[in-house]
């Protein structure tokens, strides 16, 4: 499956807001990931052009940052905790688990762009570990059971924008 | 970091210049007894410029701001975080993909063997290194040569603090002295003779025997048909010495006044209009002074392709926030900073042309009363004549007119102004308006101001400047209109054509590649009864040649050169010439004295000693490093043109695109040097001619392929590309590649019929093939 085709308006439009503001770099990045869910490659040299930078410093940017993404992520954005507290209370197990029921490494994302599995260090919410991010939601207090449940929740509802 | 780094020092090329080996070496860090954390991304050689071993990267960031900060061209940058982060392109891809211009300002800078140049032959430390000045373009860069076996082996900027380019160059000066070691290079005189089947070819000859026949055939040939058949052809690419002693050849023992050098009409004709134009009080113009301008106006020119470190300066300008106004048929790199830019066409009769616009700014600023009024009236007579005359005229307006005007208003502006300006129809009346508008801005003597002429090569000023021309004697000596003026360039082959001009002497030039028409310019050399031609390489003009005399380049012998900003710069040799060549003011000084002339200049101060004494705005000339040429000394008073006749462009319909022919950035001129680089040839072809996109629709072609172009004076085959740079109606065409042939599509006398384009811009018409 291909991703998404790219909507050269909507990002020139965003681009246009923020013109000539090069202080704006990392805001309009923001809003560039929140729109399409990645920096789409295409975009740095627009990007570029308009707040009058070099193509590469944009990409220094982009690549510095891990909330910046150059490959198209998943519908369903699995962040897996592996900060001491998880850790100590088996995360590694959990991530295994994510992997197996997924057949995705850490950083892949799957063929029918459902599911990008990523690990964090640490999601702040420690008193819940094992935790993990689906999107915006925290699923804390993991068990093997709880996660496939979750990830039927999140893999049944293929359609739908993500939201449980 | 010592974990990091691989253990390759004996085979890396950074040698013993590497300063993390010094560094680790004076701080005691041997074998750190780490366990060792290799870092191995791709090993990146496929250009033939620069070695990428990221694995001996130490991420100092030098290269990153080299890049930013020094030539602002943004190729690479900081990627990813934590260990994996590395320099990178865009798209990561390898540098000939990027924008990278191969300047090699990283390279030099660079601590580790990360980025090395990529040398062939030779690995390490040079056996010594020693400055010289660069011999490519007017900008005189000051290089640091290493040497290996009597050998260049590797260039560097030079660690000089007073350097035009600080630590900058451009890709030819980095790169491309490798000419020096061809093979073509000449090692002997040589001399026209028969072998046993009949067939000519050059034979060696000993020196003295072959200057004793040079002197003999051409003072022969004075003496049965005048003076005024022998023909003198003189260098910009020679020191400012090495012209002076050639002039004093041809004017005082010759006495004839056919001399001149083949950059006459790209650079050195416009220099002397414009000195004239500002009464020789505007020679001195400071690059530091452009690079702190607060407005920059350039008028027809690329500097990022033709004098790159010019392009540096008015990129760190502009970064620093100077407004940049372009007058600019073709979009340029220096687009992306433009606060204003006006495009001159030419494919329509009707303009506007670059003059048109710089007469409307002019028209603006004494509108707004944006200029300077207190210097302006001190320092010109006839302002209220120039005011009317700007006040009646018919200026266009438009929206970049009138911003360029918001941006030079009460502004002290510095102007930069392409060489071959007056290959351009109203070429004459676009440097008169640029010298006005430096007038009107009080710009002259003015700090952060000035007016640069990208002149092509790196003693084109020198040259003018030692009486190599036909109209000047040295000094800037104008010589009147009635007196004993020689042809121009054109005038000199047409001379030879008319059977006039019987004997030519030609140092450090290769008309039959560098002219337009070039087939032209070596039938016309071909029937000289007389050709010597004294030079470092083989070149076609030397095959035609009677007498060949190995010169000496630049790195290779002592002299001074004069750059574009009026800085004259000496040089002591860094290798010694290959085989018997020899220092070319030495042939000279040898020539002089065998023709039984009394001076007998046995060294360079000798000669220096007359120059100062005969021409003194050259009193900086000397044993120092460095000094600058003077303003007229008797005080000159810069007057405004009041003539702009109007000029019309007429159309050809056979012929309905302008070609305009441009050196690409690794070669300088007609490439008889670069061309000789082994890099610049294992780069490849990089002769696409460049399309605008609604042309190609109009013509029917694909984003790329092969067309021919044909003008009056010849055709040519290329590969083209589809490229936004130039406007619809104009092609740009890339000289120094193919051998040059693209100068058959010039017209070596296209200049002198009105409404008609000089040597770098022709009339043609473009064919799908």
């Amino acid at each position: 499956m291909e991703p998404k085709p790219i909507d050269w308006e909507k990002l020139a439009s965003i681009i246009e807001t923020h013109r000539t503001r090069k202080w704006n770099l990392i805001p309009l990045l923001q809003e560039v990931q929140e729109t399409f869910g990645y920096i789409p490659p295409e975009s740095m040299e627009p990007i570029a052009e308009a707040l009058n930078m070099s193509p590469a410093e944009v990409q220094g940017v982009v690549t510095f940052y891990a909330g910046f993404s150059l490959k198209p992520k998943g519908k369903c954005v699995l962040k897996v905790c592996r900060g001491t507290a998880c850790h100590v209370k088996g995360s590694r197990s959990i991530l295994r688990f994510v992997q197996n029921e997924l057949g995705l490494q850490e950083g892949e994302t799957s063929e029918d762009y459902q599911f990008t599995l990523e690990t964090v260090a640490c999601l702040g919410a420690c008193f819940l570990a094992p935790t993990m991010m689906v999107n915006k939601n925290y699923f804390g207090r993991l068990n093997p059971t709880k996660v496939s449940s979750v990830l039927n929740q999140y893999g049944k509802s293929k359609e739908d924008d993500g939201s449980p | 970091m010592m974990a990091e780094h691989p253990e390759s020092c004996i085979v890396c090329s950074k040698g013993n210049h590497c300063e993390l080996r010094r560094i680790a070496a004076s701080l005691g860090v041997g074998d750190s007894g780490l366990y060792p954390m290799p870092n191995f991304p791709s090993y990146e050689q496929m250009n033939p410029f620069i070695i990428r071993d990221l694995s001996k990267c130490i991420l100092c960031g030098k290269c990153i701001r080299a890049d930013h900060e020094l030539v602002v061209a943004g190729a690479i940058e900081y990627n990813h975080r934590g260990f994996k982060s590395r320099p990178a392109t865009l798209y990561e891809r390898p540098l000939e993909e990027s924008i990278c211009t191969f300047c090699g300002t990283c390279v030099s800078i660079c601590p580790t063997g990360a980025l090395s140049v990529k040398n062939t032959a030779y690995v390490g430390t040079p056996d010594q290194e020693t400055d010289s000045i660069c011999g490519f373009c007017s900008v005189g860069c000051s290089l640091s040569m290493g040497v290996a076996g009597q050998k260049v082996v590797d260039v560097n900027p030079s660690k000089s603090r007073a350097s035009v380019n600080g630590a900058t160059l451009c890709v030819r000066g980095h790169f491309a002295n490798d000419y020096l070691n061809s093979p073509a290079r000449l090692t002997r005189p040589l001399v026209r003779s028969k072998d046993g089947e009949g067939k000519s070819i050059h034979a060696p000859a000993a020196w003295d025997e072959a200057l004793d026949a040079v002197v003999m055939k051409l003072s022969a040939i004075k003496r049965e048909f005048g003076a005024g058949s022998v023909a003198f052809i003189g260098s910009s690419k020679c020191s400012n010495e090495e012209n002076y002693l050639f002039q004093k050849i041809a004017r005082e023992i010759f006495e004839t006044p056919n001399l001149v050098t083949l950059s006459y009409d790209t650079g050195q004709a416009l220099a002397a209009r414009i000195d004239a134009r500002t009464g020789g009080m505007c020679r001195v113009n400071p690059l530091a002074e452009l690079e702190g301008a607060r407005v920059i106006v350039v008028v027809n020119a690329d500097p990022g392709r033709s004098v790159p470190v010019v392009d540096y300066h008015i990129r760190r300008a502009a970064k620093k926030g100077a407004a940049l106004i372009l007058v600019n048929p073709w979009k340029i790199e220096l687009n992306r900073w433009a606060g204003a830019w006006m495009r001159p066409d030419y494919s329509r009769p009707s303009g506007p042309m670059a003059s048109d616009f710089l007469l409307a700014l002019a028209k603006g600023l004494v509108a707004d009363a944006g200029y300077d009024r207190g210097s302006v009236e001190q320092a010109t007579d006839g302002f209220d004549a120039f005011y009317d005359m700007i006040s009646r005229r018919n200026g266009i307006a438009g929206e970049a007119v009138d911003a360029a005007v918001r941006l030079m208003k009460n502004q002290k502006i510095a102007f930069v102004i392409g060489a071959d300006t007056l290959c351009y129809p109203d070429g004459a009346q676009t440097a008169d308006a640029v010298a006005n508008l430096l007038i009107l801005t009080g710009g002259i003597g003015a700090k952060r101001s000035g007016l640069f002429v990208l002149l092509p090569e790196s003693n084109t000023l020198g040259a003018m400047d030692m009486g190599m021309m036909p109209d000047h004697l040295p000094g800037r000596v104008r010589l009147d209109d009635g007196g004993n003026i020689g042809p121009d360039m054109e005038g000199f082959i047409e001379g030879i054509e008319s059977g006039r001009i019987r004997a030519a002497y030609i140092m450090g030039e290769n008309p039959a590649r560098s002219l337009p028409q070039p087939d032209r310019v070596a039938a016309a050399l071909k029937k000289l009864d007389l050709l010597v031609v004294q030079d470092i390489l083989y070149t076609r003009t030397a095959a035609m040649a009677h007498f060949i005399l190995p010169g000496a380049a630049a790195a290779e012998k002592a002299g001074a050169f004069t750059n574009l900003e009026g800085r004259i710069q000496m040089f002591s040799p860094v290798v010694q010439p290959p085989g018997e060549a020899k220092a070319d003011w030495e042939i000279l000084a040898q020539l002089i004295w065998k023709m039984g002339h009394p001076e007998h200049y046995q060294s360079l101060e000798k000669i220096r000693q007359e120059i100062r004494r005969l021409v003194p705005m050259y009193q900086g000339l000397g044993s120092h490093l460095q000094g600058w040429i003077a303003n007229n000394p008797k005080g000159g008073k810069p007057a405004f043109a009041m003539d702009f006749p109007p000029v019309s462009v007429a159309l050809d319909a056979a012929h309905p695109f302008i070609a305009r022919l441009s050196a690409p950035r690794h070669h300088l001129g007609g490439g008889t040097r670069t061309g000789r680089s082994e890099r610049v040839r294992a780069y490849g072809d990089h002769g696409a001619v460049e399309i605008s996109p609604d042309d190609c629709r109009v013509l029917g072609l694909e984003v790329c392929g092969k067309v021919r172009l044909v003008s009056e004076f010849g055709k040519i085959e290329r590969s083209y590309v589809q490229s936004s740079r130039p406007p619809k109606g104009m092609a740009i065409v890339p000289m120094g590649e193919n051998q040059n042939d693209a100068m058959g599509l010039a017209g070596l006398s296209g200049k002198n019929r009105p409404a008609s384009f000089g040597w770098t811009v022709s009339r043609v018409g473009i064919e799908k093939i």
